[in-house]
């Protein structure tokens, strides 16, 4: 069996090794670069110390690699390629091209043949899926310190453990689709489909609540001309779910971080002068006071990103064993 | 008595509301040459797919070298296997295919294997996807044989092969059969090819067994007879199957264990082929007996 997967899936396998050499190889020769700009125009050292306002050189340093950064969702899309391409045909192209009837009537069970071929590349797909994460995770690195970003989706999701889980989670739906449907095309496009909804829903409705969200309340801390903006910097890292802006009494003024003016201009008669005469920060600064103006920020704190992903991970392994044993049971017994 | 070959109990298999295979009770004794003949749909390959455990039965039973051959790996290394329009894999080269049957089968004859190629001019280099017909079909067989398996279910093996190709493969199985004390069980509608080679004869005719027994009694049984036209066709001593008639004679199919006494007939001898045309025919007719006593029976002998 090991010979005969090894023989049916050496191509896929090169396939892969090849896919996967490629992005070692551009990772290695554009991270030096990068790695050189970040330290030499002082952004590494400004980040390091607290207190700094390094938005000037942040952006710099953004639209520089901006064609860069824009490669990294496209890592998302690693992991489906697994389903589609690995997935999906595993038993839809023997059952399309009649050769289970070759394969099963040798000596060998369909439960070995299934454990066996599904062992091995369950196996490949992890080692390339581990290095492949650890490859986007290293190269990724300055971009998402820059950004706090490493809790935010679609940037969580390519990096540290999941995509491991991810990509076995692919397998499994295509292999299972794949017994269900019993043609190839069909399959693969119902584990596209799948993949896609399954990721959405959990990364919308599940993920935010893995360990009950923090709330914090903040004052008021920065005003700036043409708006107010409030909040502060103890998210850093971590993963703001939801922001609104509520005066004293709870009210909502605004939804996010931001306020304008025509919310206010009304509500601190004497302290803030009739539009349009602007209001000095001073002046906007007792308006604020007075009516309690703070923002709630619900969020899950950044010390919490290795939880996150192990619950994520565990998250998509058990449904991938779930539709492992799915599929087997159906080519065990619902095949023909 | 030994073991059958294969044998079923009340085999049933539908598919939805299909009835694919109804009923069926048979018995393949071992060292046989049987042949599955019908028309196209009456449940052949649904029959020979459930004998080698790649179906399960709706009800019934189905026992091949006395067990149920699925997910039973000691039996199916004891069956070989070819399936209709001979399936490989098709980037595999010829090669490839036999270092499969060596991987994934306990008692493989690798020089057996080699060998067979080489006496059909079969290049081990070329890719399955490749061959044509004769020679796909001819890989197969060599994949299912070179297991050294004690039970061959061959699934229309002739259907893809040129007259001449046929009596190739008919002659190579024969000579592979000739070796050891071996039981074949092979479909086809070619009934003409089947009488050379096969000992033991299966009709299935819409889902069900309409004809069963060996050959050479079957064939001593059936008579064609001719006489002078009569509307009521019926022979003291004998089953009439069929009758049809011209203004002046009348032809009765008849099946019989003893000779025609009635002066009135002429008999005739029947091919093989006749006699399953005549019972195709007639899906009514069978030569099965009823639902019958309890008692010892023989492998021949069919509980309906």
């Amino acid at each position: 069996m090991i010979w005969l997967t090894w023989r049916q899936h050496r191509q896929q396998a090169l396939a892969a090794a090849i896919g996967l050499g490629l992005v070692a190889g551009f990772f290695l020769v554009t991270h030096p670069g990068i790695a050189n700009t970040f330290n030499s125009t002082g952004l590494a050292s400004c980040l390091g110390t607290p207190g700094r306002d390094c938005g000037q050189i942040a952006d710099q340093f953004d639209r520089q690699y901006r064609g860069l950064q824009f490669l990294v969702p496209l890592f998302l899309v690693v992991p489906l390629l697994v389903g589609l391409f690995w997935g999906a045909p595993l038993v839809a192209r023997e059952l399309e091209q009649g050769t289970h009837r070759l394969v099963w009537t040798q000596s060998v069970t369909r439960r070995r043949w299934f454990s066996t071929k599904l062992a091995l590349i369950a196996c490949a797909v992890v080692v390339g899926a581990a290095v492949f994460a650890e490859l986007v995770t290293w190269w990724s690195g300055i971009f998402v310190r820059l950004h706090d970003a490493r809790f935010t989706p679609g940037i969580f999701d390519i990096r540290g453990i999941v995509p491991v889980a991810y990509a076995l989670f692919a397998l499994a739906l295509g292999v299972l689709v794949g017994t269900l449907v019993r043609r190839t095309l069909p399959a693969m496009a119902a584990t596209l489909g799948g993949f896609i909804a399954v990721r959405v829903l959990v990364t919308l409705f599940a993920r935010p609540h893995y360990v009950a969200a923090k709330t914090a309340s903040t004052p008021v801390v920065l005003a700036k001309l043409g708006g107010i903006m409030v909040g502060n910097d103890s998210f850093a890292g971590g993963w703001i779910i939801k922001q609104v802006t509520v005066d004293r009494l709870g009210n909502v003024l605004s939804g996010g971080q931001g306020l304008d003016f025509a919310s206010l201009s009304g509500r601190c008669p004497g302290v803030i002068p009739p539009p349009p005469t602007e209001p000095s920060p001073a002046q906007l600064a007792a308006c604020l006071d007075r009516l309690g103006v703070h923002t709630l920020t619900t969020y899950q704190p950044a010390t919490r990103f290795w939880a996150f992903q192990g619950i994520e991970f565990a998250i998509y392994a058990v449904l991938a064993l779930v539709m492992f044993g799915a599929a087997a049971w159906v080519v065990r017994r619902r095949l023909a | 008595m030994t073991t059958p070959a294969i044998e079923t109990t009340v085999l049933t298999k539908r598919y939805g509301r299909t009835w694919a295979l109804r009923d069926c009770s048979l018995a393949v004794p071992a060292g046989r040459i049987a042949a599955l003949v019908g028309p196209n749909g009456a449940g052949k390959t649904t029959l020979l797919h459930l004998a080698v455990g790649l179906l399960d039965p709706t009800s019934g039973s189905v026992r091949t070298l006395g067990a149920s051959p699925r997910e039973r790996a000691d039996i199916l290394a004891r069956v070989g296997f070819v399936a209709q329009d001979a399936p490989l894999y098709a980037g595999f080269t010829v090669r490839d295919t036999l270092e499969l049957g060596r991987h994934l089968n306990p008692t493989w004859d690798e020089d057996f294997a080699i060998e067979r190629m080489r006496r059909h001019d079969i290049d081990l280099r070329q890719r399955a996807g490749t061959l044509s017909g004769g020679q796909r079909a001819q890989v197969a067989l060599t994949l299912a044989v070179a297991k050294r398996p004690e039970v061959r279910v061959l699934d229309e093996p002739l259907a893809s092969l040129d007259p001449l190709a046929r009596r190739e493969f008919l002659a190579s199985l024969m000579e592979a059969t000739a070796e050891s004390d071996l039981t074949v069980l092979l479909s086809s509608h070619l009934v003409t090819d089947m009488e050379r080679i096969c000992d033991y004869l299966i009709v299935l005719s819409q889902s069900r067994v309409q004809v069963l027994g060996e050959v050479d009694t079957l064939l001593a049984t059936h008579r064609v007879l001719t006489g002078r036209r009569k509307d009521r066709a019926e022979v003291a001593g004998a089953e009439v199957i069929s009758a049809s008639h011209t203004e002046r004679q009348s032809t009765l199919f008849v099946r019989s264990t003893t000779s025609i006494p009635d002066p009135v007939w002429t008999a005739h001898e029947v091919s093989l082929e006749d006699l399953v045309l005549e019972y195709l025919a007639q899906p009514a007719a069978s030569m099965l007996p009823g639902p019958a006593a309890d008692g010892p029976r023989d492998s021949m002998e069919v509980r309906a």
